[in-house]
């Protein structure tokens, strides 16, 4: 790391930071029932900005042991790129956080193997004839920031994950539920993700009709990890800067129902984004987001913090675009963590009793295609079930839901569950911990 | 390369069923400008390979970026494939391909120079801020890519290949102050740089439509008639009916073998479909995929009926059908799954005109700004809509998203205009993590009964 930092500086780089990651990950695959596939990748690669005559280069490459032409072309590409508004790191101590486990780290095939087909077998043990797939995968990273501001720090990090899906597919109607786990530990709830997928089922082999109109909607904690999409761009710095977040400007104030808390917790026990430091070597931290309904931070990487003057969160990570993983090749920007919005005082089941008629909503999908960092979101419930006198009468299906989050967040909130559960995010694994929240008068589109 | 890759085959080829060894080298240069601020000038080298064996049905498969460690790789990924296999395996014959395809492009990104690059694209961003006072952003970008690819396999295939890929969009935001609207003009290309040249139209358009839709009131939710254009209506059909003509979702599940049954009837006789890798210049052109098989042009939908399906070695074995050369990876980091390319709605005989003139109340929509499936039901949204009104183009209206079943949709397409278009822009498809794959799309003018959209 030190001798590309030396190196770029012989070429004329006057600031320089150097990015390096390391990873190992074995997946065990599983399709229709069948073990599928195993598969083992391995990925190095550096990334290299340089600031040279005030301005910003950026060069990447997996090419083991290629400085020559990284320092180059990083050198290169500062001569059109943007100003360098900001300072690399310089050297702190970050706080002390666990990132791996050694029970992820000991995992061989065979156990994840093992994993798998339990969860299968308890599937299929509920019904033959459903179709299960599973995913079960463990990595082994290890990420290290260098700058010539004199930092020089790295971590290990295991991931684990889980993915299982079953479906059933006859004549007019698909029928799929999932469930996900992604987080640096074991899965301590292995079980309940796969009993969820088959109480899903259960509740969703009869299809039933609702009335559209506005309507009493429960969502569900990835339900409303979908819609909180919407929030997640709004309070990212980089989309305050370019003044298209309507949360510019509006630090301090009331946005949101007063029962609702919500943080971005970079330190989350076993969290999947969880880390000493973000990618660009600034300390993790919990970030209270939202308090108590008033909107209180903005998620900041180096470059927003230091430009807009706000207060460093550790939110600066090279991710790759919805499916959050690192990216080497993508320039550090404002992302969010793990997410937790604080529980309320009743438990979800009672929520549910006291509908008398609604929907439970699950899954919606095509949430991200609304006009989200305005608030809206529109989509079709592709899981949802109706709620007649607090019971469950069904799948609903042909169904859309379309509201905007502030509006709703604001005025709209009847009820916020005591229970809490660690969902992924756009389908994908992660850890993030939502409560259900029960809504009144969401706009329901039906046929007819 | 070629030897190297050659020698490890041989090596180990008898130890399982089937090997193959895919490395590739890609240049990757981008500009992003978002607002005023240049953000992003930079450049990518990625390489790195991968090994897959296939042994008793089962597949093994390790990526690596250190190539002189191949063999080592190749020994992973046999164990591995030995580890699962249970059962026979099973890919479709394809004849062994020995070739070199060079690049043949119209116009050659790498002959500009980067500075004119971020000139171009600076021009484009300046004049969408200065088109109007409530043009408050943009988001502009460009990219470039020039892949390099060795390919070889245990029944003799040798393959190298370059592809080059490009693409982008300038995207206007309007705010005032409350609400934040946007569209854009996208752009993409396997063989030409020109198509960045010359976009100021489209920026005015992007700028105007922008700003309009903030006072256009939301279409209110239900089920309307809706035409969809050129670019919307390729979403919908690589949406709503190439997804499910993927191999893989097929091949192994025989509930959805009866329903997607080869002769059923989809739509109505006038209703063609095809995903082609043939399709020179658009992103989705391929000549090999990553199995090494030559890409065709396969029929999906002929007169209504089902008559084809997008495959992969294995998908086509196990069904008894023929590699259509889909098997696509986004890079060395993937196993190829069954893909799309360029997927197309051929051409009908009405005008546009026909196909507004019979509507009384309809929704008019234009280019999506997203789209997604999950098997049976579709969503996507109109970046720009307008309502149709006893047979004539009505008032803009906003957050148009429409949903339905994909089963019934299509039977309800009930007019195609004769004006076919493909378009590319700078996305790409997503599946099993693996996003953006270049694809692209095109369709004419497409009229639909019945469809769901959502609203307030």
């Amino acid at each position: 790391m030190r001798h590309i930092i030396e190196r770029a500086a012989a070429n004329g780089a006057s600031h320089s930071e150097v990015f390096a990651l390391s990873s190992l990950r074995t997946e065990v695959g599983f399709e229709t029932n069948r073990l599928k596939k195993v598969s083992r990748t391995e990925e190095r690669g550096v990334a290299l900005r340089v600031v040279a005559d005030g301005r910003i280069g950026f060069a990447t490459s997996t090419k083991p042991g290629d400085v020559d032409s990284l320092v180059e072309s990083a050198l290169a590409t500062a001569r059109y790129g943007q100003e360098a508004e900001f300072r690399f790191a310089s050297a702190v101590e970050p706080p002390e956080v666990v990132t791996t486990d050694e029970r992820v780290a000991g995992l061989d095939i065979e156990d994840m193997l093992a994993r798998a087909e339990d969860g299968i077998e308890r599937i299929l043990g509920y019904d033959d004839r459903l179709n299960c797939s599973c995913e079960t995968s463990q990595e082994i990273q290890e990420i290290r920031v260098a700058t010539s501001e004199g930092l020089d720090a790295g971590f290990e990090r295991t991931l684990y994950r889980f993915t299982i899906e079953a479906s059933f597919v006859e004549e007019g109607n698909f029928l799929s539920c999932h469930a996900y786990y992604g987080g640096t530990a074991l899965d301590a709830e292995g079980q309940k993700l796969v009993y969820r997928v088959i109480e899903n089922f259960k509740n969703a082999r009869q299809n039933v009709d609702v009335a559209p109109g506005p309507s009493l909607v429960l969502l569900t904690p990835s339900a409303v990890a979908d819609i909180m999409l919407t929030l997640n761009y709004a309070v990212n710095a980089a989309m305050v800067e370019r003044r298209i977040s309507p949360l510019t400007g509006r630090l301090g104030e009331t946005i949101f129902d007063e029962r609702i808390t919500i943080y971005d917790d970079g330190l989350a026990k076993d969290g999947y984004a969880t880390a000493p430091f973000d990618d660009e070597g600034v300390p993790s931290q919990r970030t209270a987001v939202i308090d108590s309904g008033v909107l209180k931070h903005f998620l900041t990487d180096l470059r927003t913090s230091q430009k807009l003057g706000l207060p460093p969160t550790g939110n600066g990570l090279r991710l790759k675009r919805f499916v959050a993983t690192k990216d080497l090749g993508k320039l550090p920007a404002p992302e969010i963590t793990n997410w937790e919005m604080a529980a309320g005082d009743t438990p979800h089941e009672e929520l549910v009793a006291r509908m008398s008629t609604g929907v439970i909503v699950d899954r919606i999908m095509g949430v991200v295609m609304g006009n989200l960092i305005a608030g809206d979101f529109s989509g079709n419930v592709s899981l949802g079930f109706k709620v007649e006198n607090g019971k469950l009468r069904g799948r609903v299906k042909d169904t859309m839901i379309a509201g905007n989050v502030y509006e709703l967040m604001r005025d709209k909130v009847v009820g916020i569950s005591s229970d809490v559960e660690r969902v992924g995010l756009l389908g994908g694994v992660g850890s993030h911990r939502y409560p259900y929240v029960l809504l009144k008068d969401v706009a329901v589109s039906t046929r007819g | 390369m070629k030897d190297r890759l050659e020698r490890t085959i041989r090596k180990f080829s008898s130890r399982c069923d089937y090997l193959e060894i895919r490395i590739e080298e890609t240049h990757e240069t981008r500009v992003v400008l978002n607002g005023p601020r240049l953000e992003d000038v930079g450049c990518r080298i990625d390489f790195g390979g991968n090994v897959r064996a296939l042994h008793k049905g089962g597949w093994g498969f390790a990526s690596f970026n250190s190539v002189d460690r191949l063999d080592e790789f190749a020994e992973h990924a046999i164990d591995q494939a030995k580890l699962v296999g249970r059962e026979t395996s099973t890919l479709a014959p394809v004849e062994p391909a020995r070739d070199d395809v060079l690049l043949d492009l119209r116009s050659d990104p790498r002959d500009v120079p980067l500075e004119e690059k971020v000139e171009t694209m600076t021009a484009y961003n300046e004049q969408a801020l200065a088109a109007h006072e409530l043009i408050v952003n943009t988001a502009t970008r460009y990219f470039d890519r020039i892949h390099r690819c060795w390919f070889a396999n245990s029944e003799g295939s040798l393959v190298y290949q370059e592809r080059a890929d490009l693409g982008g969009a300038v995207a206007a935001y309007a705010s005032d102050g409350g609400d934040t609207q946007s569209y854009w003009v996208p752009f993409g290309s396997s063989d030409d740089f020109s198509v960045v040249r010359g976009l100021e139209p489209g920026v005015a358009e992007a700028c105007e439509v922008a700003v309009a839709k903030l006072t256009a009131p939301r279409v209110k939710g239900g089920e309307y008639t809706v035409v969809l254009d050129p670019r919307l209506a390729g979403v919908f059909i690589h949406e709503a009916f190439g997804h499910l003509s993927e191999g893989d979702n097929v091949y192994e599940d025989e509930n959805l073998q009866e329903v997607m049954v080869l002769g059923r009837e989809f739509g109505r006789p006038f209703l063609n479909v095809y995903d082609s890798g043939l399709e020179k210049g658009t992103r989705g052109h391929v000549v090999y995929d990553d199995e090494g098989v030559r890409t065709e042009k396969t029929y999906l939908i002929r007169e209504g009926k089902l008559v084809g399906r997008l495959h992969s070695r294995e998908t086509a074995g196990k069904t008894g059908e023929r590699a259509t050369g889909n098997a696509r990876a986004i890079d060395y980091r993937f196993p190829p799954l069954p893909r799309m390319r360029t997927t197309v709605i051929e051409p009908g005989e009405a005008t546009f005109e026909d196909l507004v003139a019979e509507i009384d109340l309809g929704v008019y929509c234009i280019s999506a700004s997203g789209g997604q499936t999950n098997g049976e039901m579709f969503t996507f949204t109109a970046a720009n809509a307008y309502m149709i009104r006893n047979g004539k183009l009505a008032e803009m209206v906003r957050d148009v998203t429409l949903t339905g079943n994909v089963f019934v949709t299509l039977k309800n397409i009930d007019a195609l205009a004769n004006d076919v278009g493909i378009h590319d822009g700078p996305g790409g498809c997503g599946k099993a993590g693996q996003f953006p794959l270049p694809v692209s799309d095109g369709s004419p003018h497409v009229r639909i009964r019945n469809v769901v959209i959502g609203g307030r």
